[in-house]
Order: C-alpha cells, then structure tokens, then sequence
C-alpha cells in the first residue's frame, strides 16, 4: 500500500491539568500533513517559547498522547511509539556512559555490524572519536552523536525539538550544513522546533508560524525553489525579507516575537 | 577573588597537625593521663591487640561483614533495578515505608531487635547490615526515580528500548554516580553500626575488641582500634572515589 503521506495530524488537541487542578490548553486544533515529497526536506514550528512546539512534537514521535484527534504514520495509527519516527530533544541525549559506538549500537539492538556503525561515525564526522565517551565534550559533538545514533534506525522522520539552541554561533554552523546533507543523503524528513527566525529561514522548506495560549498553527510559509525565483530576491535579501515577513506576520497576530 | 579550596589537602594537613599535637602533648608534656594514651605504648599495644585480643580475625570478621553486605545489596539492587524502576509495587511501598521508620528509629535499635531474636547467630550481623545496606539503596534509588533527565527517556524510547532495557540500560545507567556518592555515606554509617552492633552483641569484631578494652579500662586497646578503625574508612572511601571514577564518570 503506497502512503499517501508521510504523517498526519487531524485536530489534535492536549490538556494538561496543573497541580491546582485547573486544566490548560496547550494544544487547540492542530492540522499538519507531511507528504512523501517532504522526504529530505526540512519543515519547521517556529513560535515564541512556551507555545506547545516540544509537546506537539513528542505527541507525533508517540511519546505523549494527545488529549483530542488523530495522529496517522503512513496509513497507520501512530498511537504507539514506533521508530520510523525519531525525537531528538533540546537537550544532548546521547548517553554519556556509552563511547560514539557504543551509543549507535544502542539504537541497533541485535544488529552488530561494524560497517553499518562504521559508516554513520563517517557520515557525522566522527571517524577516529569511536571509542570517545560524550561525557565534556561540545553540544556540537554530543549532537552528531545523536544523530548518527538516530540515522541508524533509519526512520522515515526526525523530529528535532531545538536542538542547536545553546550551540554557538560556530558550531551551528557546521552542524545546520550536516543535518542538510543528512535529511537529502538519506532522503529522511525533519520537523525542527525552533524559536529562531533566522534558524528557521535558512534551514527550512516550509515553515509553520505557532501562537501560544493556546498553542495553534495561524499560518504556512512555502520556501521551495519557485516561491523564491518568484520574489526576484538575491539570497541575502531573501533572507531579511522573509525575516521581516515572518516578523509582521507574528506581530499581526498579536504575538509578541523579535527575530534573533 | 575568592579561591577554591583544596579540601583534600586541607584535611591532611589537619590530620598531621592533631598527629604531631598528640605526639608533642602525650608523649612528652602529658605522658601519665586518662583522655589520651602515650604513643608509644600505642604502638607497643599493636602487640598485643594481634594476641590478647585477636585483632586479626575480628578485624576481618567487622571488614567482610560490612563489604559482603554492602556488595551483595548493590548486585542484588543491579539485578533487580528493572523491578523496582518500573513502577509503585507492594514491595516498593513496603521499603518506603521503612524510609518513614528511619526518620524517627536509628538503625541501632533494628539491631537490637535482631540480637534479641537470634542471640546465638553467626551470621545475623551479616543479615542486620545487609537489610540495612539494600534497604537504604532501594530507598535512595526510589527517590532518584522522580528527578531523572527526560532527555535520556524520551530519546531510548523514542529509538524502539522497550522498559526492560530502559530501565537496566538507561535508568540504572543515569543514576550510577550518585549511587556511588550514596555508598561513600554508606560505608561510614554501616562502620558505625557494625561496631555497635559487635559491641553489645560481643563475640566477633572490632566492636568486641571495643567491648573487652573498656570492660578493662585499657585505653590503648580503645585508641588503636580507634585508629585502625579509621584509617579502613578512609582507605575504603578512597577505593569508592577510584571505583566511581572509572565506572560512573560521566555525571
């Protein structure tokens, strides 16, 4: 059965009760479709902090279960936790008791072929740090970890939850060119959370504008190919343009947003 | 700028400050008194500690009793940490309630219960430090369970680890260095337990030796007891601090 989209969610909503027992909506409504041209594409949720994009998130990796609507992996239900799909969240998770190789066979399991992990070290830039354990290293080290550890189950989709938040500017650098590469190598799609304009106008193909309180999608920016030539825009220009595009879209809907 | 301290090496150089003062004080300006022996009669009683009060094998009796039992409840918590991560069960709350115990109970009086009950046992001292030991693990590890990184979680689940593996792979792994820092506490609180619990049940251990050197008022047995006593804690400690180094680094 060909799918006829990667992932779909239909009105998903999410409550959480606060100790007081007073419910908050974090979640209202949210529509989302990823078909299977966004595969080796990146789509982000950019929104101001607070606004359900790590909740969102966790919902379609199956982590946490949404309290209205439906989640669609393919043509399944994805109400279990099924590793097509990968979370990566803000904070480095590759685990510090486990050296680089160590931590890509965890995500292997019974499989223990030397050239598949081989082969993911490479493709993150980690030859020759094999047997390094992540414990002090860089957030930029830490993250290639977790990426080559998530590659390795090859999924269909990586969610990234902000991961390159506390990076420096440096770093980010190197590390936005490799998810890139990885996402059209691999031909695997990527939903980023962010809450940095810039972050998301260089790294995405579509980005998704979120308010907060409660958490909704209000609007889509398409930025393939056509959209731009359309504009007429030199890159730099496209990129402040956009920038400031994003900015009074955000400002229009009442929220609150400065672009970093 | 205020400069951080070496606690190490301040404490040695107050160690050899208190050993110089008692050498200084009770060898030559106090030598006849009743608070501190002569050091030299110190080192003349390592004598007969060896043969009047057998020093040897009570000395092993205390040292295995502690180690075996704090070891074994560490494997025995290694081996069955997936039962106890894995949620509230009947024997979690029944440990925890224990925890409410120890807040109010010093662990002393848990072993006079078990003196009394077998007075003529071998191994109960082994038995006392051991509940002891597991139970105190139990309860720190259940108490760890509520302040875990979620990043480590999400991301085993996310990859397809199903509960055993988090917990045996994941959960046991993340909580590795402060389990080792709750050993360190251990190993001094189970040392001052064995001790008491030898000198009022008698018959093995240093407690023993402890128990016959005030029954005859010899205060250098007490002394050098006191001193071996203290030098296997802080050799013991050190051997902790070299075991979480290099098993639970990352932190």
């Amino acid at each position: 059965m060909v799918d006829k989209f990667l992932i779909k969610l239909e009105n998903v909503s999410k409550d959480f009760t606060g100790t007081a027992g007073a419910k908050r909506n974090v979640l209202e409504d949210i529509n989302l479709e990823l078909l299977p041209e966004d595969s080796g594409n990146i789509i982000s949720l950019l929104s101001s902090f607070g606004s359900g994009k790590s909740t969102l998130l966790k919902i379609i990796a199956g982590l946490e279960k949404p309290s209205e609507g439906t989640v669609l992996l393919g043509h399944k239900f994805s109400k279990e936790r099924n590793n097509e799909i990968i979370y990566i969240p803000e904070k480095p998770s590759s685990f510090p008791w486990l050296n680089v190789e160590e931590n890509i066979k965890f995500a292997l399991k019974e499989v223990n072929n030397k050239n598949i992990v081989k082969e993911f070290i490479d493709m993150v830039g980690l030859s020759g740090y094999e047997n390094h354990h992540p414990n002090n290293k860089s957030l930029g080290f830490r993250f290639r970890i977790t990426l080559a550890r998530a590659l390795a189950v090859q999924p269909k989709l990586i969610l990234l939850d902000d991961p390159f938040k506390r990076m420096s500017n440096e770093t980010k650098d190197e590390i936005y060119g490799l998810v890139k590469s990885v996402g059209k190598n691999y031909n695997i799609a990527m939903i980023l959370g962010t809450s940095n304009i810039s972050e998301a106008v260089y790294l995405s193909n579509r980005i998704y504008l979120m308010k907060k309180n409660p958490g909704i999608i209000f609007n889509a920016i398409e930025m393939n190919a056509e959209t731009m030539k359309e504009r007429g825009l030199s890159r730099h220009d496209r990129f402040i343009s956009l920038k400031n595009e994003i900015e009074k879209l955000f400002s229009s809907a009442g929220e609150n947003f400065h672009s970093q | 700028m205020i400069k951080k301290k070496n606690s190490n090496n301040s404490s040695y150089i107050y160690v050899l400050v208190y050993f110089i003062l008692w050498v200084v004080l009770f060898e030559f300006i106090l030598p006849v008194n009743s608070i501190l022996p002569k050091p030299s009669i110190v080192y003349q009683s390592f004598s007969d500690l060896w043969t009047d009060y057998h020093l040897f094998s009570n000395y092993l009796s205390t040292l295995s009793g502690i180690y075996i039992s704090l070891f074994v409840a560490y494997f025995l918590m290694q081996i069955s940490c997936s039962f106890f991560i894995k949620g509230k069960t009947f024997l979690s709350d029944f440990i925890g309630s224990l925890n409410w115990f120890s807040k109010f109970l010093p662990g002393i009086v848990i072993g006079l219960l078990f003196i009394f009950w077998f007075p003529n046992s071998e191994y109960i001292e082994f038995i006392f430090l051991f509940v002891t030991a597991f139970t105190s693990i139990v309860i720190f590890v259940e108490s760890q369970l509520e302040d875990l990184q979620m990043e480590y979680l999400d991301s085993a689940r996310s990859l397809g680890a199903d509960e055993p593996t988090i917990s045996k792979q994941v959960v046991w792994k993340m909580i590795q260095p402060k389990i080792f820092l709750h050993i360190l506490e251990l190993n001094t609180y189970l040392w001052s337990l064995a001790i008491a619990f030898e000198t009022i049940k008698g018959g093995s251990g240093l407690g023993d030796i402890f128990r016959l050197a005030l029954k005859y008022r010899d205060l250098s047995a007490l002394f050098s007891v006191f001193l071996i006593a203290g030098i296997t804690v802080f050799i013991a400690k050190s051997i902790i601090k070299f075991l979480k180094n290099k098993f639970a680094f990352w932190s």
